[in-house]
């Protein structure tokens, strides 16, 4: 959604000011450390053995989660959805931009679909911004700068979530 | 005896009231009602308008009129006008009127949407007309400068649309009425290049120049050479314009100069803002950099942000400023905390302001000097995104 956010907010800038160097250090590592943090697992997470099972790692509801590498906005698993699901009463942009985030789980690249939900004011919780591979508005398909709320009844901004889309080809 | 006693009392009393009276100064006069307050025609060069676009509720947009030169918040503050739903403004004096370009809908957050540019008089701050716009078109995203521009001696208003299809808006402001709508598929925003001409940035990497008709239709177009990729050396939306030329800063310090002179917009040699030892800087937040009436160019620097992948967005810890034509900077502008978003005053003796996200206060420094002057808050606002110099 909307480019600006953390670094409206003193923990953010802060960081910005202060932390840069630590940022560098985990974008040159390619973001194998991104979400590799205390966060808890989700169900999902670890399978039982035998089988093999998608596992993904961390909490949707941390800004440092894998899905979020390129999101602006506030978290929907903080506002009654989840990473891929919107609120109660919320009705989800059928049109959005995309970003490729790596999943430190499996070590694979997906492409994630950032739409946004919509018709009601800000959540206001669970602020997050990324960037990653983000682009100004010229590059529609890339750009986290906009109000994503097009083509639905109502313009209002409510949260942004984090779709899996699919797997990314391998550069 | 207790009658006279009460007697004694009064008298006592009423020559003490009496004495107290005569040394008070005269009563204040009953004062009229319902007087309100008017600005300038032209507002004072150290004047700003600061766009609060109320991040955690959208629909209460306000743009605050403020006096940077005072000292006082009594004095600095001299009124503001609303804006719906991250929209856009632009200050047009030579109408005395400021555009804006807002969304609303019947039921607040839901209801019939209503695309609207409302025209605010600059001397009353009321609401003086408007013309519905065509519905879920208009750009809605963080505040720019290239959304809105006046074109044929500002006489029409082009608006920026992004739906997501790309096109321009033609409003005819004498007659307060919609002239119609220029597609620019691939190309955004609109920066002037000329009074009957537009020129727009292409996810391509040229430039698109739309040259138009006394009707406001399409007379013709044409492209530019490929100046940036905006995959692998992606430039900001946001040129700092001077003399003619657009200044578009790149995430990596390089800016790339195209000039806007009534035709085809024709990139010329980039240069770096960055000297060798200064290779991690990059230009970084929202509104990343303006121009002075001297000539000079301005950008916001992040120290760490070049090469990082993320870090465009998230501001700078200095402001520098250039002679576009020397390509010399000729100041740095230590920033007292953090700066997200700048604008530049008007006149010889510019001023600076500068949205401070560590605390969401707005402070100004000197543009001649570089010195810190004051910090200005309380005024209300919550999320001061996006500054402009007033007009």
């Amino acid at each position: 959604m909307m480019s600006l956010i953390d670094k409206l907010l003193e923990r953010r800038a802060r960081a910005a000011a202060q932390t840069a160097s630590r940022r560098g250090m985990l974008k040159t590592l390619g973001g194998v450390l991104v979400g590799a943090s205390t966060v808890p697992l989700l169900p999902v997470a670890r399978a039982e053995g035998g089988a093999a099972r998608p596992v993904e790692e961390g909490s949707d509801t941390d800004c440092d989660y894998w899905r979020y590498c390129a999101i602006d906005g506030f978290l929907c698993s903080c506002c009654g959805g989840s990473a891929n699901t919107c609120p109660p009463g919320t009705e989800m942009s059928p049109v959005t931009w995309i970003g490729t985030c790596h999943n430190p789980a499996d070590g694979r690249n997906y492409v994630i679909s950032y739409n946004d939900c919509c018709g009601k004011s800000t959540c206001g919780a669970c602020l997050c911004q990324r960037d990653e591979g983000d682009r100004p508005p010229y590059r529609p398909d890339k750009t986290n700068d906009i109000n994503w709320c097009l083509g639905t009844a109502s313009a209002a901004y409510h949260c942004s979530t984090a779709v899996v889309v699919g797997v990314a080809f391998e550069e | 005896m207790m009658l006279k006693k009460l007697l004694v009392s009064a008298v006592l009393a009423a020559a003490a009231l009496s004495a107290l009276a005569e040394d008070r100064p005269p009563p204040l006069p009953v004062e009229p009602t319902g007087i309100i307050e008017t600005l300038p025609e032209r507002y004072p060069p150290d004047w700003f308008l600061v766009h609060d676009v109320a991040f955690f509720h959208m629909s209460d947009g306000k743009i605050y009129v403020i006096d940077s030169s005072e000292e006082t918040l009594g004095d600095q503050v001299k009124g503001l006008f609303n804006n719906s739903l991250m929209g856009a403004i632009l200050q047009v004096p030579s109408r005395g009127e400021i555009m804006s370009v807002e969304t609303f809908h019947t039921r607040g957050t839901r209801g019939d949407r209503i695309d609207v540019l409302t025209i605010w008089d600059t001397v009353t701050l009321s609401p003086v007309g408007e013309v519905m716009l065509p519905s879920g078109k208009r750009f809605m995203g963080m505040p720019e400068r290239v959304v809105l521009q006046t074109l044929n001696e500002d006489k029409w208003l082009a608006i920026f649309n992004l739906s997501p299809s790309t096109s321009v808006s033609l409003v005819d402001l004498e007659k307060r009425e919609l002239m119609g709508e220029i597609p620019t598929p691939g190309c955004s925003f609109i920066y002037p290049n000329g009074g009957m001409a537009f020129s727009s940035i292409c996810a391509d990497g040229r430039m698109l120049t739309v040259t138009l008709n006394d009707d406001g239709s399409e007379r013709g177009r044409s492209f530019s050479d490929v100046f940036f990729d905006s995959d692998d050396s992606p430039v900001f939306e946001r040129p700092a314009l001077s003399g003619g030329i657009a200044y578009f800063p790149a995430f990596d310090a390089t800016v790339h100069p195209v000039a806007m002179t009534g035709s085809a917009a024709t990139p010329m040699a980039p240069w770096s803002l960055v000297g060798p030892d200064e290779a991690t800087w990059a230009p970084a937040g929202i509104e990343i950099d303006g121009e002075d009436d001297l000539g000079r160019i301005y950008f916001l620097m992040n120290p760490e942000a070049n090469g990082v992948d993320g870090m465009h967005n998230s501001g700078g810890a200095e402001i520098w400023v250039f002679d576009p034509d020397s390509r010399r900077r000729v100041l740095r502008i230590p920033l007292q905390e953090w700066g997200l978003s700048f604008a530049v005053g008007r006149g010889e003796e510019p001023k600076v302001l500068v949205t401070n996200p560590v605390d969401m206060s707005v402070e100004l420094y000197d543009g001649l000097s570089g010195e810190f002057i004051r910090k200005i808050t309380g005024f209300g606002q919550e999320t001061p995104l996006f500054l402009w110099g007033a007009k």
